[in-house]
């Protein structure tokens, strides 16, 4: 579906391309907003839209990924105006998200608490910042994360909202969101890990 | 040395990502510098917690 909507955008367009390759950390910005992976979608369908006929209005003094993401922002709001009024916020089920999380860690680590894959020394990771296709790995390895843990880690680190705030609008506590985010990182880790940088000897770099 | 100080990697681990949410008390920042004084996949794990932080910084601005 979002193939065949994005093909019914002019591709004579010659920011199209430019515009397009910010669709995945849109997606990742919606969800963070909406928790609904079709809702996210269309939102970011409707504003990359508006971005392409109204390209002449950026005047490159934020990025363009910035300027895409204001856009943006006004189709969530607009969802969620849409969505509030359809239903009220189902808050999340505190304990059993503790318990997930936990026994998630429980595998981590072993009985004595040492990790059972232990982190490695990553090699010059500055400079995976500099590749597309690191950035291809970190936003499938944000996608891979289980969607309370992903959106709480795209609030906190990417957004760099305040932990508080977080946790009033996810509606858990304090020590809920930190457990969720420990989770997160490590999951992150291993995942770059072996889709990244313990890959340096196979993609060269 | 006080025997409750001690800090497994788990646990280590979880002091280290919650530095990311509030300031660590003097007594979790005591033990935790006991663990990663000894502790090299835990002193990785901080490198790549700060990796992790300024890749999203990054991530949110990239052209």
């Amino acid at each position: 579906m979002i193939l065949s909507t994005a093909m019914t955008a002019p591709p004579t367009n010659p920011r199209f391309a430019e515009i397009e390759s910010h669709r995945g950390y849109l997606v990742r910005y919606a969800l963070s907003q909406l928790r609904d992976q079709q809702l996210a979608e269309e939102a970011v369908q409707e504003a990359l839209l508006a971005a392409l006929e109204g390209i002449g209005k950026f005047d490159g003094r934020s990025t363009l990924r910035t300027w895409l993401t204001s856009i943006l922002r006004f189709k969530v709001i607009d969802l969620q105006r849409r969505l509030v009024a359809e239903r009220a916020n189902v808050a999340l089920d505190d304990d059993r998200i503790v318990e997930d999380h936990d026994a998630w860690l429980d595998d981590m680590f072993d009985e004595t608490g040492h990790w059972r894959s232990p982190p490695q020394a990553w090699n010059d990771p500055e400079a995976a910042l500099e590749q597309r296709r690191f950035w291809e790995a970190f936003e499938m390895c944000l996608a891979g994360l289980p969607s309370t843990a992903s959106r709480v880690f795209f609030k906190r680190e990417v957004l760099g909202e305040d932990t508080p705030v977080i946790c009033k609008d996810e509606g858990i506590t304090s020590s809920n969101c930190w457990v969720i985010l420990h989770r997160a990182r490590i999951a992150l880790r291993g995942c770059l890990e072996r889709n990244w940088f313990g890959r340096e000897a196979v993609h060269g770099r | 040395m006080d025997a409750e100080d001690d800090l497994n990697c788990r646990q280590a681990s979880r002091l280290l990502s919650l530095a990311c949410e509030r300031p660590l008390d003097a007594r979790e920042l005591r033990s935790l510098k006991m663990h990663l004084d000894e502790c090299l996949m835990c002193t990785n794990f901080e490198m790549q917690l700060r990796f992790l932080h300024k890749a999203s910084e990054v991530f949110r601005n990239a052209g």
